[in-house]
This record gives structure tokens, sequence and C-alpha cells, in this order.
């Protein structure tokens, strides 16, 4: 039968390479052609220096992964297992020798479907694989042995036969002797041969493997070859030493079940496994089912515990006041953190179970004796215990703070907010300002406690509580909490403000902006009655810059929320001339402080802020005609004498909302910012029964007039302040009056407009053209690209998987402490990560039980929410893609 | 010897420090970041570098190759965590020596310089490992919020000196280079050069290399035959042009960010509006600053990494112009020659760590800008004390001229010098 593929005419120059010991070695420089000899369509390359030299002749077989790289490049594996690798000096002749290759083995595809015997290499390696032997496992076969795997690992046919082997004949219990043989002999190449014939093994990635080689009579031999690497021939680990080590495995209360104690060793060892021994050659999918194997091992192990009633009481007892034993219960105290931090990883219900019964048992009172404890370390410890139960749920542990004020006990609020004001180690005062704030957020929708306890879990639970009870409470711990802000009102200067101070006051005013941001409303009450925006704004004069930062921020915040109260608090004291103070001390130097004030400026001066420019126009207008090293202040008047009718017309644009702005959309330190919202049921409730709508009210109505005056052309600015909050009801209500039949509609839409329709606001203002100066001369970027390419470099960071899917499921690591990162967690858990987990979960059970075909999705399933390119993809991928390319490349160099 | 000197020795031993040392060391860089202005005026003679990743015996070779602190002065331009295995070693050593010599090192900040990233990508989960608590990677992100968000090289001269110090002079060649701007150093694990081009830029055809980002033997043949060849090829085969064309006493200013542009950008003194200290966006100038890649596209395009842009040469060329730029420096993607310039050396990526990840087989490099002498050492603008434009910038911008750049590539450290990198193990378990 005549192949039909037309040789190429003329001789492309190349490079032929061939892979040698994960270095691809150079064989020359040559000619390429490619010919059909004997039927067999060839490839050969004669060398440029010697043309009688033949570089390279191979033939083209129909089954054989030829893969184009790049351009240049074409890319395959002979049969005897070597890579190669032909580098073509012109793109040109790489495309005309693959058109040549990819010709010949699509006829050759052909021809053996319709049954011409023309090449038996397939059959030929499909029973290969199906009954693939190693030999014998002994010292002078490791070289086959070796070989055999390299080659069989290719495919992933040959990886699943050998896989079979291995576990049928039991070979690496087989394999283990050698080792301490090859050491009494001390040849290394030996060792170093069973070192990568271990790491081929691994690499297998099956999970039956992966279980057998973590047993207790199999992982010292394992590690042990594994301790020679080739790759380090001057160096040997002690993975050995690690692993045997008994002493490391604490029981603060013996778990006499052997299955149990059985599978946490494995997970130690599996542990060890992924981040030391194998930490630098895992591939994903490897990663992943070691990450599943200690997934499901921690599932059974925290749901062995959490259900031996016996086991948690003889726990707890260990906290007994009456027991002296201080190593005891700091050694229980870890173990609790332990199972915290291994309850991250767990779906919601099992955790759920966990600290259920953990709580029951008394977990609140061991965390009241940690943070009481005199060793840092365990204040640390406790204290990410309490974060591990307010990531889980803080409705739940809000409720059984409410329910000890309901029983008129001290409430654990009271406790830490306490052990705010008085812990010295920086460390701790950090968490605690992190657990009080979330503790106290004033966000969480309490209704919500009753809906989401189940009947299991809910007992425990107070009842209903009532929205008035939750805001006293807010109130009075709110009060109690920022007592130390409120004292520095006696303070006449901040000059000798102490270390410690300054770190206790940058955490209030970042939990009382957090405050403010989450819930203008709650928080108000607060602001006002414990008079703390003068507060803060004493903090602008201390002479630690990174305080006056902190205190310039809770303004900002102030400022973005476009709240008319707020306005007031900040346009009734001397706040801007503060600001504009460290303007003047830092300008017009570069640095830090100065670009926040400017960007505050510029904000203002951006979203048009009507009753602030009045303000400090009329207020500071010297200052600000004195700064000119920026345009923004000269910006300020501008608008100023704009809205006077003096300059020209306003463009109707300002009034937008500019949703592009960047410290309006993203708020600072990465606390979730949820915008204006749509107002809850208890908001609603709020406002029913407070008599702060009132005057909110009134304050638009004096607002909007008050710029309406303006406008009308009074020729000398009015001097007395703008707005007379809140003490002067009857004139608002004369103003409010007066404002209805205005020019209100022209003006900015009131802070009640936008409440209510900020979804859409935002929508809108996405697409508008941004009308500030900020953006109003770049390029506005497409909206969709969509002829765009994926870029497949690894290295590619994609901020989207972090915050739509699971993280790879690390059973060391757990959640950050802050607030803002609990927040956002507790939203992905409940919703989207559950849901991914128990997707992978179901995938991986498959695994274990199914036939090979499931197991290859679950692979991909479950390592796929990480192989964001965090690790070099693996040979597993979509074939043809570029990533496969090279994921293929690295496969082989683990 | 003081304590940050002690500090310094038993990092560079890649030995790490005491929390309570670690917490005084955040806050006193936190002082000193906190005086420097969003983009950080730099005046060269200055050697820039990019991600690290927590490769610390990368680290140490960067410093073998390019000099020691503070004998060269360094400008990192972020990533120095996640991925390898020695973050908090990495950064520390590069926070003390900050606090230390603070005229001579300069770090900005880069995507993984965030709380958000870092509890993903692996810096959380060292500073756990290796100080039992959160409380370190706190203090570590609290100076990320203060780190600078790029840095303006000023003063860097158009012609190359000879070789610094940071070399034996024996194993270079010696060839004289008269107005050759570009230079190529290939080291080996040694310190020797074991390659090294030259490229006077004016007329050297603009070759503008291929998609050099993947895993592969190497391709461009007809520039490496006979050349030892490395692992993964040549380095020096992204090329350049010339941009500006005529002559001029001067050089323009060098950006120098971790990702790249950002629609909302249009003028350097636009970042300086921008309060920095905050946890790096998910959006708008900050974020696109530390996020966005250069891509050969016409405009601004949507960047695959769900944050930032990509842009094109258009926008380089024009940004640069406007912003007398002559060069944009930046890090942020894996380049495996270590560098790439594009847009007619308009912008090139700079990548500090080889063997990325222990595995991807890249080489790694820095770039080193020479100081212009020839003005008296005065540089035409500084750190904002004076003529911050007011956003009208002058037209008369012909005669800006590329820096000379010379590019020192090189491989990971020799294994020797480092063991098997992996992760500290759990010291003690209950479960």
């Amino acid at each position: 039968m005549a192949l039909e593929v037309q040789p190429p005419s003329d001789r492309k120059r190349v490079k032929v390479y061939e892979l040698r010991d994960n270095d691809w070695f150079d064989r020359g420089t040559g000619f390429c052609t490619g010919q059909i000899l004997d039927d067999e369509p060839r490839i050969f390359v004669e060398s440029e220096d010697e043309p009688d030299r033949v570089l390279l002749e191979t033939k083209i077989s129909k089954d054989d992964g030829y893969q184009k790289q790049q351009e240049t490049l074409i890319v395959w594996t002979e049969p005897n297992g070597t890579d190669m690798a032909l580098s073509f000096q012109e793109a040109e002749g790489c495309a005309v020798i693959w058109n040549f290759v990819n010709g010949a083995q699509q006829q050759l595809t052909s021809m053996a479907t319709a049954g011409f015997p023309l090449d038996d290499a397939f059959s030929d390696d499909l029973e290969s694989y199906q009954s693939i032997m190693l030999p014998a496992p002994e010292l002078g076969n490791l070289p086959d042995i070796d070989h055999v795997m390299r080659a069989a690992s290719m495919t992933q046919a040959g990886r699943d036969a050998l896989s079979k082997f291995v576990i049928r004949e039991e070979y690496i219990p087989k394999l283990i002797p050698l080792v301490a043989v090859a050491e009494d002999l001390e040849s290394l190449p030996d060792l170093h041969r069973l070192c990568s014939i271990m790491k081929s093994l691994i690499l297998l990635n099956d999970n039956t493997i992966i279980e057998t080689v973590v047993t207790e009579h199999i992982i010292l031999g394992v590690v042990g070859a594994l301790e020679y690497d080739p790759e380090f021939p001057t160096h040997k680990a002690n993975h050995r030493q690690y692993l045997a080590d008994q002493s490391r495995y604490k029981e603060v209360v013996p778990i006499k079940d052997p299955l149990i104690r059985h599978k946490i060793q494995c997970t130690w060892r599996l542990q060890y496994l992924k981040d030391v021994v194998l930490a630098r050659i895992l591939d994903d999918p490897t990663f992943s089912v070691l990450n599943s194997l200690i997934f499901f091992n921690q599932v059974e192990i925290v749901n062995h515990i959490q259900s031996n009633g016996p086991f948690l009481k003889e726990l707890f007892s260990v906290f007994d006041p009456r027991s002296a034993d201080a190593k005891r219960k700091e050694d229980a105290v870890q173990f609790l953190h332990q199972c915290a931090a291994i309850a991250k990883n767990l779906q919601a219900p099992a955790r759920a179970n966990l600290f259920a019964n953990f709580i029951s048992h008394g977990l609140f009172a061991v965390i009241a004796f940690t943070i009481k404890h005199p060793n840092p370390a365990m204040r640390t410890t406790g204290i990410d215990i309490l974060v591990a139960l307010l990531d889980h749920d803080p409705i739940m542990v809000r409720g059984y703070m409410l329910k000890a004020v309901n029983e008129k006990k001290t409430p654990l609020t009271d406790t830490l907010i306490d052990l705010l004001h008085m812990e010295s180690d920086l460390g701790v005062k950090n968490q605690l300002a992190d657990a009080v704030k979330v503790l106290l957020d004033p966000q969480v929708p309490l209704q919500d406690t009753m809906g989401r306890a189940g009947p299991d879990y809910s007992k425990p639970r107070p009842n209903i509580i009532s929205d008035v009870f939750v805001q006293n409470h807010f109130d009075e711990s709110a009060k109690r909490l920022f007592i130390p802000l409120k004292r520095l009102e006696n303070r006449a200067s901040l000059n000798d403000i102490t270390f410690q101070e300054v770190a206790l006051h940058a955490h209030l005013v970042d939990i009382l902006t957090f405050f403010v941001r989450q819930h203008l409303y709650r928080s108000r009450a607060v602001i006002h009655n414990e008079g703390l925006a003068p507060r803060v704004a004493q903090l602008l004069t201390v002479p630690q810059k990174h305080l006056k930062l902190i205190a310039l921020k809770f303004f900002r915040t102030l400022i973005s929320l476009q709240d008319t109260f707020y306005q007031a608090l900040m346009t009734h004291n001397n706040t801007f001339g503060l600001i504009l103070d460290i303007v003047y001390e830092t300008m017009p130097r570069d640095n830090l402080l100065n670009s926040a004030c400017l960007e505050l400026f510029e904000f203002i001066k951006r979203e048009n802020i009507k009753p602030i420019v009045l303000h400090v126009v009329e207020k500071y207008g010297e200052k600000l005609r004195n700064i000119t090293y920026v345009s923004t202040f000269q910006d300020l008047i501008l608008r100023y004498d704009q809205m006077q009718g003096y300059g020209t017309e306003v463009e109707p644009t300002l009034y937008s909302q500019d949703e592009g702005t960047p410290a309006r959309r993203v708020p600072p330190n990465g606390q979730r910012w949820q915008g204006v919202r749509e107002m809850d049921a208890a908001e609603e409730e709020y406002f029913n029964t407070s008599d702060d709508e009132e005057e909110w009210q009134h304050d638009n109505g004096a607002n909007t007039t008050m710029a309406t005056e303006m406008q009308n052309g009074s020729a000398s600015p009015v001097v007395k302040p703008l707005v007379d909050y809140p003490d002067d009801d009857e004139d608002d209500d004369a103003m409010d009056t007066k404002a209805e039949g205005s020019e209100e509609q022209t003006q900015q839409p009131s802070a009640q407009q936008q409440v209510t329709s900020t979804p859409d606001a935002a929508a809108e203002s996405a697409v508008e053209t941004p009308s500030t100066p900020v953006s109003s001369t770049v390029q506005v970027p497409p909206e969709r690209l969509s002829e765009k390419r994926r870029r497949e470099e690894e290295d590619d960071d994609e901020l989207v998987k972090l915050s739509s899917g699971p993280k790879r499921r690390s059973s060391t690591s757990s959640n950050p402490g802050s607030a803002g990162m609990l927040a956002k967690k507790r939203s992905v858990s409940i919703g989207s990560l559950a849901a991914a987990e128990k997707g992978a979960t179901q995938n991986v059970l498959g695994t274990v039980t199914g036939s090979a075909a499931p197991k290859r999705i679950a692979i991909n399933i479950s390592s796929k929410p990480s192989s964001e390119t965090d690790y070099p993809d693996s040979a597993a991928s979509t074939p043809n893609s570029e990533k496969e390319n090279r994921g293929e490349n690295h496969g082989e160099s683990g | 010897m003081s304590d940050l000197d002690r500090a310094i020795a038993q990092l560079r031993a890649c030995r790490l420090i005491p929390e309570t040392q670690v917490r005084e060391l955040c806050y006193k860089a936190r002082e000193l970041l906190i005086e420097e202005g969003n983009v950080v005026s730099v005046d060269a003679p200055v050697t820039i570098c990019g991600d690290i990743h927590g490769q610390f015996h990368d680290l140490m070779e960067l410093f073998r190759v390019g000099g020691d602190v503070p004998d060269t002065n360094y400008l990192f331009m972020g990533d120095f965590v996640d991925r390898g295995f020695y973050s908090l070693e990495s950064f520390l050593l590069l926070l003390c020596l900050k606090v230390r010599y603070p005229d001579r090192i300069t770090l900005i900040r880069g995507n993984h310089e965030s709380r958000q990233i870092t509890t993903v990508y692996g810096f959380y989960d060292e500073c756990i490992r290796k100080y039992g608590s959160a409380n370190v990677w706190r203090h570590c992100c609290e100076v990320f919020d203060y780190l600078a968000l790029g840095a303006l090289v000023l003063g860097a001269s158009s012609e190359l000196e000879p070789t610094g110090p940071a070399l034996n002079d024996t194993t270079q060649s010696t060839m004289p280079i008269d107005s050759g701007e570009l230079e190529t150093e290939v080291l080996n694990s040694k310190g020797e050069v074991t390659y090294s081009s030259y490229r006077p830029r004016q007329g050297v055809p603009s070759d503008v290399s291929t998609d050099a980002r993947n895993i592969s033997p190497p391709r461009d043949i007809s520039s490496t035959t006979g050349q030892t060849p490395l692992r993964s090829g040549p380095p020096g085969t992204g090329a350049s042009g010339e941009g500006a064309g005529s002559y001029s006493s001067r050089t323009g200013a060098v950006l120098c960010v971790h990702g790249g542009l950002s629609p909302l950008i249009d003028t350097v003194d636009k970042i300086r509006l921008i309060d920095r200290k905050q946890e790096v966006p998910h959006e708008g100038a900050m974020c696109d600053l530390l996020w966005s890649d250069p891509d050969e596209i016409d405009g601004w395009g949507l960047s695959p990494r769900g944050a930032g842009f990509l842009f094109g040469g258009d926008i380089v060329k024009q940004f640069n112009y406007r912003n007398d730029l002559s060069l944009i420096a930046r890090a942020h993607q894996l380049v495996m020659e270590g560098y790439k310039e594009m847009f007619d050396g308009g912008i090139v990526t700079v990548w500090s760590a080889p063997n990325y990840c222990y595995r991807c087989g890249n080489v790694a490099s820095i770039l080193e800008l020479g100081e212009d002498t020839s003005n008296g050492g005065t540089v035409t603008r500084s750190n904002g004390d004076y003529e911050r434009s007011n956003g009208i910038m002058t037209t008369d911008k012909f005669g800006v001229r590329s820096p000379g750049r010379r590019y020192r590539v090189f491989e990971a450290a020799a294994q020797d010098t480092r063991g098997m990198p992996a992760k500290k193990p759990v010291a003690d378990y209950f479960l």
C-alpha cells in the first residue's frame, strides 16, 4: 500500500535535541527532510558539518505523540521512550515538516482502521501494557526497573498497567529491603535508582499505592530511598529520622480506636510527604491525590472525635480548675487548636457538628482560660480557636454571647474588650481587635440566627433576640470599647502619647471605621453619643504618622459614604482644617501621608460632594489657594465658583456617581465593601423606631436648600456653619419646607435615593464614560475581547480564582485571622466552597470505588481549582494545548 | 555589631530571627516607608530585579551576581513572597537591608504583597509553620501596605560602563564598549560569564521575539549555534530597537512597577494621588499597576488573570512619550530567558526567580542601569520637591534616549549551596 503523502522537497535547517537526565542535549545542527522509504514515512536529519553523518532517522508511526510547539518546534517521544525535539531555524520549515508528519499519521490511521496490517505497533503496545512486567526486585535489575517504569509512565495506559502490576505483585514491600542492602554496600548509584523508582511509583498517583507507601512497615523504606535524590548527589536528607521519631505524636487523651490512631499517623506521614519529601516534584494530580487522602482521613478522625462522648469529656476535664497540670492544659489547648485548624478544611456540616460538641463540653470556658493565660503564645492560640469559630459561624457565637448578656453574665465581648485595652503583646492585641471586630459586626442580621439553626445544633441557642436588644448590646459594647478613645478629650496634647496607646488607638479607629462602613446607621448613635469624631480628629495631630493615616482613613470612609449625618460631623468640627494642616506639613514632599490627603480631596472634587466643597472653600479658602503644587485644590475652588454660578455651567455628568474610583469600590485593608445596601428588615425597623430618621431627612433638606441658596447667587459666601445638626429641629423643619419646590431634581441624588438605587447606579456607571479628570483622557478598555487568546504561563496569578473557587485543600493551612478575610471566607464557605468541595469529594470518592475511567475525571476536577498555574501542569491535561506540551516536559523531569 | 547587623547575618545564613525582632523590624520599616512617595525616585546607578518568590538561595545568588548590598544599589519590583519555600527569610532579609541601608535598596509592592494572595499561595502557611501563629504574617502584611507602588530611575546613562565590581573581570570579554547600549551576560553558578553580547542600539533591526513563555528546547538556533547551550536556551534573544531615534544628552526616566500600566493612569503624577495604604484592591489604578501585563495587542484588553489589564505597544509608546520615559521596567511574568523587551524596547520584563517553583527550568536576570556622569551627576527630576507637573506636559519630547542596559542572566543557585528545598514540617502533632 503506497503512502500518498508528498514528502517535502527541500531541506530545512534544524537543531536536534534529545532529553537526557532532564536536560535537552544538543545532538547537532543539520538539515531535515521527510522521506518515504519502504512505504514508511521517516524524518531524516543530516549533519550540517559532516554531510555524511545522520543525526536523526526516525520512523513516523501513527500513534507517536508529535507536537508542534510555538512556531519552530516539533517534539515527540521515540518508541524507546526518549524524548526528542527538532528546533527549526524558520517557522516555515517547521510548518512543512509538521504537515508531512500530520499527513503521514492521518494516512496511517486511515489505513489501520481499514484493516491494513501496516503497523502493528499499536496492538503490540496495548498487549504489552496489559501485561506489563517489572524485573524481579533485585539490585542488579534496578536499571531495568527504572527504565521500564519511566517508559510505562509516559502514557496513561502504561501507568494504569504499571499500577496494577505493582499492587498485584505487592512490589513495593519487595523493593524496600533493597534500600538497606544498597546502603550497606554504600552503592550510591543503586540508591539513586531506588530513589527515582520510588518517585515514579508515587507519581503514578494511584490511591492504593500511596496508601501502601505510608503504612507503618513501608514508609521508612520509601523515604529512606527518597533520601538519595540523584538531583542532589552530594546531599542526603534525613526523612527517616523525622518520621521515626515517635515522640512527635502527642496524646493528651489516648485515642483508643486503633483504626483512628492508624489514620492519624498516616495523615501525618502524608503531610510530610507532601510538604517535605515530594515538595519539589509534586505534579498537580499527585498533589490532589495526596490532599484527598489527607482530607478523607481528617474527616474520619474529626468525626470520630466529635462523636466520642467519653473522649471529649476526658479532654475537657483537663481544664478543671482543680487540676494543676499546666503542661497538660497547654497540650489540650494545642489539641483543640489543631482540631479547629483541621475543621476549617471540612465541609460546613461536619465542622458545625464538631464545634457544637466542643461548645457543649465547654469550649468557651477553655477560650476564656486561654485568653487570660500569662503566656502570650497561649493567648494567641486561644484567640485563634475563637477566630476559627467566628469564621465558621459568627451568628452562632454572637448568639451565645447575647444569651450570656440575657442571663446577666459577663459576655465574652466584654472580656475581649477589656483584654484589648490591657493587652501588651502587640500580636495578641491585633488578634483581639480582629475578633472584636467580627463579634460586634453590626451588619449581620440577627433574624438569620433562627433560620440557620438546624434541629441538631440549635439547642443551646437563644430564642429570638429582638433587634432592639441587639442594638442595645452593640451600643453598650461599643461604648465600652471606645472608652479609651473618649478619654482623649481631656488631653490637651498628644505629643506624649505612649507606644501602647498608639497601638490601641490604631486598632480602635480601625474598628470604628469598619463599623461605619458595615452599618452606617447602627454606628451613628455610638459616634454621636460618644462624640467620637472629634476624638479621631484629635488623632490627626499625633506625631506618629501611621496613626495619623488611620485617623485620616476614618474620615475618608465617612466622606465616601456620602451620608449627610457624617458630612455634618466633619464640617462641624475643624476636621478639614486638621487635614489641611497635614497637607501643609508634608507638602510638597511626596510621601504616603501627603498622597493620602491628596486622594481625599481628589475624591471630594471628583464626586463633587457639594456640602464639603462649600464648607472647605468657604472656611479654608486661603489655605487652599496657597497650595499650588498640585491642581487639586485650585480645582476645588473652581468647583465652588461653578456652584456659585461664577464659572461656566457645570456639566450634568459631574453629578453622576463615578463608581470607577478605586477607593470607592474597594475598601481599605481588604475588608468587604457591600456598598450602600438596600435596607434590610432590621434597618427598616431601626429607622421606624429611631428619631434619627427625622434628623436624617432634615439633613437632606438642609443640604439641598443650602446648595440652592448658593446657586441662586448670594454674592457673599455664607459664613455660618452649613448644617446645624442635630440640635436645631425647628430650623431644619423650616428649611425642609423651603426645599420642597426648589430645583432639587438637578441636585445630586439624596442619600435616600442612593440607598435604594445603588445596584442600578453601579451597573450604569460601570458602562458610562468616566467623567472624571483622571479617566477622561485615557482610552477606555474594551468590555470584551473575545478573540484574545488565553495565555498559558504558569506564573499567572488569577484573582478570579481566589474568589470563585475553593483553594487547594491543604490540611495545614488555615484561614487568616483578619476580620476582612473572615467576612470574606464566611460568605464563600457557605455557598460556593461547600458546593465545590462536595463536588470534589464525590468525584474523588469515585476514584476510590470506581473504575479507571472516572479516575481521570476525578483527578481533573479535584485539581482544577488549584491548577491555576500554581504548579506546572502535568500530562493529564488536554492534549494539544501549549500547556500540555510543557506539562509533559515537566512530568518527565519529576 | 548592632542588632540589625546581627539579624542580617542570621538571615543571610537562612536562619530566622525571633518574632519580637520581626515586629521591631516591621515597625522600623513602616516608619521609613511612610516617608516614601507612591513613586520613589531612585538615582542611577541601580540594579533592577524582578520577582523573587521566596527563593532565598537564588536571592543570594542574585547578590553574588549583581554585587552585595550596600556596594550595589538595588530596586526590587515586588513579589518577594509566595511559592518558594523561604518567603520569610527572603522578605525579612530584604526588609532588614532596607532598614539598614535605606538609600541603597528600594522595595516596591507586587501583587503577591497582599493578604488575600498570600493566604492562597504559601506565605501565610509558611508563617504559621515557622512561627506557630499568624502574627508575623500580620506584621509583614502591615508592611506590605506601606510599600511604594513604583519607582522612577533618574539619571541613567545611555552608555554602558565596563562591568562593575561584582565580577572577576578576567572572566569576561574585554571588548571595548563603544556606543553599544544593550549588553547581556550569562553567568553560570560560579559567577563566570559564559556568554556575553553587545548590541549597538543604532541600526539594529528590531527583532521582536516570539512568545518566550514556554518551556522548551532552545529555538533560536541561528544565534546560538556554537555556543554552549543552556538548559533552556540562551537568553538575549529578546531584541530591542530604537524608540525615539534622535540624539540628546540625556535619557528619559525609567519607570519601574510590578505589573504595568493602568487605563486610569495617564501620567506618572497621577500615581501620586493614590492612597496606597490598603490591601491591594481588586480593581482601580492601584490594582492595575500591580496586575497588568503588556501584550501584543492594540490598546487595552481584558486580562486573563481577572485583575488588571493587558496593554499594547501603542499604550506604552504613548505613556512613555507623555511622561518623558525611555523605558518601563516591570516584572510579574515568568520569562524563560530572564528578561524580555517588547515594543521596540519601550518596556522590559525582568524576572529574577531562576528555575521558578524549583521546576520551570528558566534562567533569571537583573537589569543594571549605569549612572550618567555627563551632567556632573545632576538629574532633571527629583522626588517631587519641585516642579511637580500640574498635569500639563511639555510638548518638546525629542531627544529622549534609551538608557544603556546590562542584563545579567543567571541560573539557580548551585545545589550544594542550598540543599534540598522543602517546607518546614510540623514539630509536633496531635491529630
